[in-house]
């Protein structure tokens, strides 16, 4: 079972601190047990708050757990020095993020590239990769537009080219849909589902019951604690 | 590195008012070092000339101190006696020539006043030369014959084979000299017997000694020092080196420099410190930004790099333009002065190392005045940084 898991938490707490001196502290995961199976495609609900981002930060690798273990592709994250950790992220991981989360001075291209740029692709094959995956989110046409003239669904579309980039293994998705009307929705759910189609795990925070659908697995999380697991 | 170059320099052009704004801190900086110190080179470059041109085996003397009574033909200092064929007897002494700097009444056509005159021994233009352009120079043993500055012949209207009146005494004008600056050829030049005649005097206000080749011309002039104080009893003249007084004057130029520099420091400073605050303020409004590319896969370094090339490249072209700018006003400034003086040498010139040192100067300053910011958006956590609104 669990080389079949490519991240995997174990009794994973996240705690954070906030106002003067830390003293407030929120409990945002509280023994969370989870195992991302290689190929799945995972639906996280929840009502807001309730933990899911935080859930999502510690399966990509951008933060550690307070207290329990990740494991990704079996090693232990916490044990991992940040230089490790970014590798991950800009290899084997996609985000994409409700909001978007383009760079604002570059273009849809120079976006695309980003990860590639941070992994040190030469440039042609970083400009030849990222039209082919453009032309794959249908905006190959739109390659020297700026985010801000774009709609919101290109923008998302742009995302998820991104994410696709360094053709990662886990693609991790936070409310991609929350931004869009449900037309526009319904295309990023497409690509999302081609995604997983195609071998790579996706792992999907929503309220969109038609996201929930489409996904293989879904688990609900109230609290900090997973409450529900269901398979479809 | 190329590729986050690119990242930085769409920064940059993303806020192209306040890049601008920012890099003219470091402009101004940069200017005032580049027109200074190529100011200052071309300064020193025109007092080597001239002192090369009078030649390094030559040893001053002068009543009192150095620093006191030195200066070109137009300082009046006190005259001395100097008993030239004992001298010549010291060890490494070849020759020895006389001036005499005083102001003379002079009349011609009408025309009449004071002029600055040179009495010179018939020997001194071994020492230095001057360019005549018209007539001739003076010969050994002759009398009564004057050669006029070109300024001073255009002034008066005189010509070789003119005459004038010098304090009263009637005498021929047989050539025009030319120098190498305006205010050198506002000047006569007289036999120095005879300028000691028309003066009842035998002194003389400036004696060049040559050093004969193969001799120190160091230890020559201390043995000149410690002849003149056997032969006179007093220590009332000074024995100066072309060297010492050369290095003087560097001195006197280094000093202005280093203040000038220091002024320009600060002006380079103020520029830094506006980078500083321009990069911290770029940090805090990318900060999600910042947290999208470690969600893409980052490295802090890289951050780091993305920021540090903003404020370097804020600071290099701030240096591009302060250089060019600075070596148009020390052109200006040098075809001014030239214009004015009527000097031949004190030339334009900027040196490649000035241009180097200023543009990696730049760039350091820039780069420097990021390195907090920079930290600070390598070490922001991305999960915080993602939240950022
Ligand atoms: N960086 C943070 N600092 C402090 N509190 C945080 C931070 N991130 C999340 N939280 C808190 O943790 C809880 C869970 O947040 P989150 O995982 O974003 O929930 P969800 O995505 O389900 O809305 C919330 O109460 C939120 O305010
Ligand atoms: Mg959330």
């Amino acid at each position: 079972m669990r080389d079949e898991a490519i991240v995997e938490l174990l009794g994973v707490w996240k705690i954070y601190h906030m106002g003067r001196r830390g003293r407030i502290t929120v409990e945002a995961l509280r023994g969370v047990d989870l195992a991302v199976r290689r190929g799945e495609f995972l639906a996280v609900m929840g009502p807001s708050g309730s933990g899911k981002s935080t859930l999502l930060h510690l399966m990509g690798c951008l933060d550690r757990p307070t207290e329990g273990k990740v494991l990704f592709e079996g090693t232990d994250v916490s044990t991992m020095r940040s230089a490790a950790l970014a590798r991950i992220r800009n290899r084997r991981v996609g985000f994409v993020f409700q909001s978007f989360n383009l760079s604002p001075n570059l273009t849809a291209l120079g976006n695309v590239e980003l990860p590639m740029v941070f992994a040190g692709v030469p440039r042609r094959e970083r400009l030849a990769r990222a039209r082919e995956l453009l032309s794959r989110v249908g905006l190959r046409e739109r390659e020297r537009h700026l985010p801000a003239e774009l709609s919101g669904g290109e923008q998302q579309r742009v995302a998820i080219a991104r994410a696709l980039a360094n053709f990662p293994d886990l693609l991790l998705a936070d409310e991609p849909t929350g931004n869009l009307d449900s037309e526009t929705g319904h295309g990023v759910l497409s690509l999302l589902s081609e995604t997983n189609v195609e071998g790579v795990t996706v792992v999907v925070v929503t309220h969109d019951p038609e996201v929930a659908t489409a996904a293989k697995r879904r688990l609900r999380i109230r609290d900090g604690h997973i409450v529900e697991a269901s398979d479809a | 590195m190329l590729d986050l170059m690119g990242i930085a320099v769409r920064g940059l052009l993303h806020r192209k008012k306040r890049s601008w704004l920012t890099i003219t801190g470091i402009l101004i900086g940069i200017t005032a070092v580049v027109a200074l110190v190529s100011l200052g080179e071309s300064m020193q470059l025109a007092v080597r000339r001239s002192f090369e041109e009078l030649g390094y085996d030559v040893v001053m003397i002068l009543p009192g101190e150095l620093g006191g009574g030195f200066g070109g033909p137009s300082s009046f200092s006190t005259s001395f006696e100097l008993d030239t064929e004992s001298l010549t007897e010291v060890e490494g002494v070849e020759e020895i020539g006389l001036l005499n700097f005083q102001s003379v009444y002079v009349k011609a056509d009408g025309n009449e006043g004071f002029l600055d005159a040179l009495g010179v021994s018939e020997n001194i233009f071994s020492f230095f030369k001057v360019e005549i352009v018209a007539g001739r120079g003076f010969s050994p043993d002759e009398r009564g014959v004057v050669i006029l500055g070109r300024e001073v012949a255009r002034e008066l209207d005189l010509r070789a084979g003119s005459t004038l009146q010098i304090e009263d005494h009637p005498f021929k004008v047989v050539g025009i000299y030319s120098a190498d600056s305006r205010l050198d050829e506002d000047a006569i030049i007289l036999p120095l017997a005879d300028l000691q005649e028309l003066l009842g005097e035998e002194g003389v206000t400036m004696a060049l000694v040559r050093v004969a080749p193969g001799d120190d011309v160091g230890q020559t002039a201390k043995r000149i020092e410690n002849f003149l104080y056997r032969s006179r009893g007093r220590r009332d003249l000074s024995v100066q080196t072309m060297e010492e007084v050369h290095e003087v004057v560097q001195r006197a130029l280094g000093i202005l420099g280093a203040f000038l520099g220091g002024i320009a420091g600060i002006a380079l400073l103020v520029g830094g410190i506006g980078v500083m605050n321009t990069m911290y303020t770029a940090v805090l409004e990318r900060t999600r930004e910042i947290g999208v590319m470690k969600a893409v896969g980052a490295r802090n370094s890289q951050i780091a790099l993305i920021f540090l090339m903003e404020s370097g490249l804020m600071g290099l072209v701030g240096g591009a333009l302060g250089t060019g700018i600075g070596s148009f006003l020390n052109f200006a400034a040098v075809t001014a002065a030239k214009r004015a003086l009527g000097t031949r040498v004190l030339e334009y010139g900027i040196s490649w190392w000035l241009v180097l040192g200023a543009l990696g100067f730049s760039f350091l300053v820039g780069a420097i005045a990021g390195l907090l910011p920079a930290r600070a958006a390598a070490k922001l956590d991305p999960v915080e940084a993602l939240r950022y609104e």
